[in-house]
């Protein structure tokens, strides 16, 4: 049975000239798990505000939305509010009350159920979602992951056909994130729960995605399943958020089915190499030239032998670390959760006072850009923003304006300026964090997680962008969790572990001796192509680009 | 102290909010020196029996001066009384007053020690479920406002931390650490509203406009929570007897009079003496029951 089924709809906002979604028609059976992807702006997130009425957004809408069968506007206001479940993409905004046994009952209480039948729900609810340990706790000092397992919880206990969520991981670390899908799959799998999930990162919702619903400005492009929509989209472009697999599928020409695992990557790369001819390290004469490239540079940072802790009676969280960061080197440290990877780089900016070894910074300036960059910004504008830290830096008022139209053009963010910081997508407000963190004229740049909240297209500008600081002689220093990216775009990786940084290397040596902690690519390729930790690298390597 | 949190705090918010209700009025609208002694007798064991010894040590640096200066204090501004003890300024001191000073100090510490067992009873969860049996939109509100304020702290936190490491707050003269923390602050109020966007889609989303809301809480109304109600009320019911006929009447001017000793005099002390020892006779029947199952293991 169709549990929901869009037909021909359109939707402008008033303010817009454009429709934000222009004929978008299509049917989501009884059970399924749908993706909806594409990037900033396609108008996921107005789509999926339209399903659910009481988040619907003003503006001109025509066409048709159907749930159950029924039209939505003569659902009653119980069937729309229980019967379709909606989790947001910010963690702390949605959490509502201050316990978490208070946060899983806030619906049922909406519902008036009695006191004895959401007692026992919520415990069912906790023990599902392996929340009971923090019950009776309380939910400000949950962490991220924590915080929207338990937003899913308590829209899941009001038993919803339908569940739709925005964006829920791209706040979380990719481990919170793939808790957080896995319980997604086992509510889709156990419960037959309809789910329908806007994501950008998509390589492990491919798998266990029945449908995927690829959208651009506004139109679906594509809809069926992965492989057929990988399919379609092999001709002319295959989004930077697909599985590694499949853009190395496509890529390496397409052809048959799309493999959407490492295991299915592997399978086809085997197949592809013993039919073309790969190229062996010793004939690969780029590999060869960036392994040579040595440690130049005069050091920018050093860290000798570390040691901090919070607090006399805590544990060390540095236990003598110790780093070389050159002038002009892009350097990303590796870590688990929790480990204190955040530490270090506070220590770098001087913000913590080790109790023994020794913080240098030789000279030179190093400002940190925190991961939620919104805590940048304390003007109502990006450019009031960027030009109080000039201004606070010790520019003149003459130069601060030139100075300004200087930086958003080298960031790309001209045209952001008169907004309002919070006003701007996830990957805009990196930019114009940025902007205003260059603004202090940093020598060292510090990141802690650079990548996490915002899309590939904007992954990929943020790579441009660091390049173009290391190419002016600035060592730039990240902590993050992305092995993709510090595989694709750093000079040296580290890994961070019990307090110490070990073994950094150019990231394909780094990622070659590591079997678990490595890239997508890496696993795909490994015994099938030599020392390849990308997916360039492979493509490179297997003969695809000659 | 108890190893498993107070004991007195298991009853149901219904019954303990009665409980120091009608303790506290009887404390506040008396002037009889046995009864304020027994309230004070009352809240001061329960304290001193659910506090960790550190917590006693700063009590006690609190209390006993405050005790002290209220007490000195009343016989220096009040002049009335018939027994001059002697002149200071011209001024009499007198017994009455002395005695009088003293009265309020107990019946002042007695009041704030029964409101600080109030507040280590009543957590907040407690008091929600109270407002929820009033108005179950009012225990939401109250509840929003308690998860807000350690957020908010948090987040003033990582802010100031963001701006310290951009290199704001580096200046030495105040003027500019001032003009920096209220940039802070101004960031703070906008990222409170911004989330308040997505809390209340958040709410509609989990149907919080639907009509015929129910209250629900943890808390459970068992066969000992109407016990106790009933105790309490009982106790009280004997007291306000007793303050309605009069035994309880105390007057310190002009001379101090003498404390009620009849028989039913002695009913009213002994049933507000019983009502203001209940939560310590439940801590210390507690950790008897304790001791016992313990040697039985």
């Amino acid at each position: 049975m169709e549990i929901l089924a869009l037909k021909d709809l359109s939707f402008r906002y008033p303010t817009e000239e454009k429709d934000t979604l222009s004929h978008v028609s299509l049917a989501i059976e009884e059970g399924e798990f749908c993706v909806l992807c594409g990037g900033s702006g396609c108008g996921k997130t107005t789509l999926m505000k339209l399903i659910k009425r009481e988040l619907a957004p003003h503006g001109a809408l025509s066409g048709e939305i159907r749930f159950c069968g029924k039209k939505q506007s003569e659902l009653s206001s119980r069937e729309s509010a229980a019967g379709i479940g909606y989790v947001l993409q910010n963690p702390e905004a949605q959490v509502i009350t201050d316990k978490v046994w208070h946060e899983l009952s806030f619906g049922l209480e909406n519902l008036g159920y009695d006191a004895d039948f959401i007692r026992l729900r919520i415990g069912e609810m906790a023990n599902y979602f392996g929340i009971a340990h923090i019950f009776r706790e309380g939910t400000a000092h949950l962490s991220g992951g924590q915080k929207q397992l338990l937003s899913l919880a308590a829209v899941m206990a009001m038993s919803p056909k339908l569940l739709l969520l925005d964006e829920p991981t791209s706040q979380l670390d990719p481990i919170a994130a793939s808790d957080f899908i896995a319980t997604l799959k086992k509510i889709n799998r156990e419960l037959g729960t309809t789910v329908i999930i806007a994501e950008h990162r998509l390589e492990e919702l491919f798998p266990i995605a029945d449908k995927v619903a690829f959208m651009e400005q506004g139109t679906l492009l594509s809809f069926g399943t992965p492989r057929e929509v990988c399919r379609e989209l092999a001709a002319h472009k295959i989004s930077l958020g697909f599985p590694t697999a499949a853009r190395i599928w496509q890529k390496l020409g397409g052809g048959g089915e799309a493999p959407l695992t490492v295991r299915e990557g592997r399978k086809f790369l085997a197949e592809f190499c013993a039919k073309n001819a790969p190229i062996s390290q010793k004939n690969d004469k780029e590999k060869t030239e960036t392994s040579k490239k040595t440690l130049g540079g005069t050091p920018a940072l050093t860290l000798s032998g570390v040691y901090f802790r919070y607090e006399k009676n805590t544990p060390d969280i540095l236990r003598g670390a110790t780093l070389d960061l050159r002038e002009g080197e892009f350097f990303c440290l590796l870590g688990a959760n929790g480990a204190g990877k955040t530490t270090v780089l506070r220590a770098s900016a001087g913000l913590l006072k080790p109790y023994r070894g020794k913080v240098q910074t030789h000279g030179k300036r190093a400002v940190m850009l925190p991961q939620n960059v919104q805590n940048v910004f304390i003007k109502n504008t990006v450019r009031e923003d960027i030009e109080d830290m000039l201004a606070t830096r010790g520019a003149s008022k003459e130069e601060i304006p030139t100075k300004t139209a200087e930086i958003a053009e080298k960031l790309g963010v001209s045209h952001l300026l008169e907004k309002h910081p919070y006003d701007v997508s996830g990957g805009e407000a990196q930019k114009c964090a940025l902007a205003k963190v260059l603004a202090a004229a940093p020598q060292i740049l510090l990141l802690d997680e650079p990548t996490k909240a915002i899309d590939p297209a904007a992954k990929r500008e943020l790579a441009r962008i660091i390049r173009e600081l290391c190419a002016e002689g600035t060592a730039v220093l990240a902590v993050t969790h992305d092995v993709e990216f510090a595989a694709e775009n750093a000079d040296r990786c580290a890994l961070f572990f019990d307090g110490e940084i070990l073994a950094p290397a150019a990231p394909q040596a780094f990622f070659d001796a590591n079997n678990f902690y490595t890239t997508a690519a890496s696993r795909i390729s490994r015994g099938i192509l030599e020392n390849a930790v990308t997916e360039a690298d492979i493509v490179r390597l297997a003969g695809g680009v000659k | 102290m108890n190893k498993n949190g107070i004991a007195f705090s298991r009853f149901h918010p219904v019954s303990l909010f009665c409980y120091f209700l009608l303790l506290l009025l009887f404390t506040v609208f008396t002037q009889n020196p046995v009864l304020l002694t027994l309230a004070l007798l009352g809240a001061l064991l329960f304290n001193a029996a659910t506090n960790t010894a550190r917590q006693t040590l700063a009590d006690i640096k609190f209390y006993v001066p405050m005790f002290l200066l209220v007490a000195l204090v009343n016989p220096l501004f009040s002049h009335s009384g018939a027994t001059p003890l002697f002149f200071m300024n011209d001024n009499p001191v007198t017994l009455e007053a002395v005695l009088c000073g003293v009265n309020i100090a107990v019946q002042l510490c007695a009041v704030m020690l029964a409101c600080k067992a109030f507040s280590k009873v009543m957590e907040s969860d407690k008091l929600l479920a109270l407002f929820g049996k009033v108005s179950p939109k009012l225990a939401v509100v109250l509840s929003m406002a308690l998860r807000f304020i350690p957020l908010l702290k948090r987040k003033w936190g990582e802010i100031s931390e963001a701006q310290k490491a951009l290199g704001y707050f580096r200046e030495e003269s105040v003027f500019s650490r001032l003009a920096s923390y209220a940039r802070v602050f101004s960031a703070l109020v906008t990222w409170a509203l911004e989330n308040a966007v997505d809390t209340s889609a958040s709410m509609s989303a989990r149907g919080y406009e639907l009509a015929g809301k129910k209250h629900f809480s943890l808390f459970r109304f068992t066969r000992g929570d109407g016990i106790m109600l009933a105790l309490t009320v009982a106790l009280s019911a004997v007291t306000l007897a007793g303050f309605l006929l009069g035994k309880a009447d105390f007057a310190f001017y002009p001379r101090v009079s003498t404390v009620n000793t009849d028989i039913f005099s002695i009913i009213t002390y002994a049933a507000f003496g019983i009502l203001s020892l209940l939560p310590f006779i439940f801590e210390v029947k507690e950790v008897l029951k304790w001791k016992y199952l313990r040697s039985k293991i």
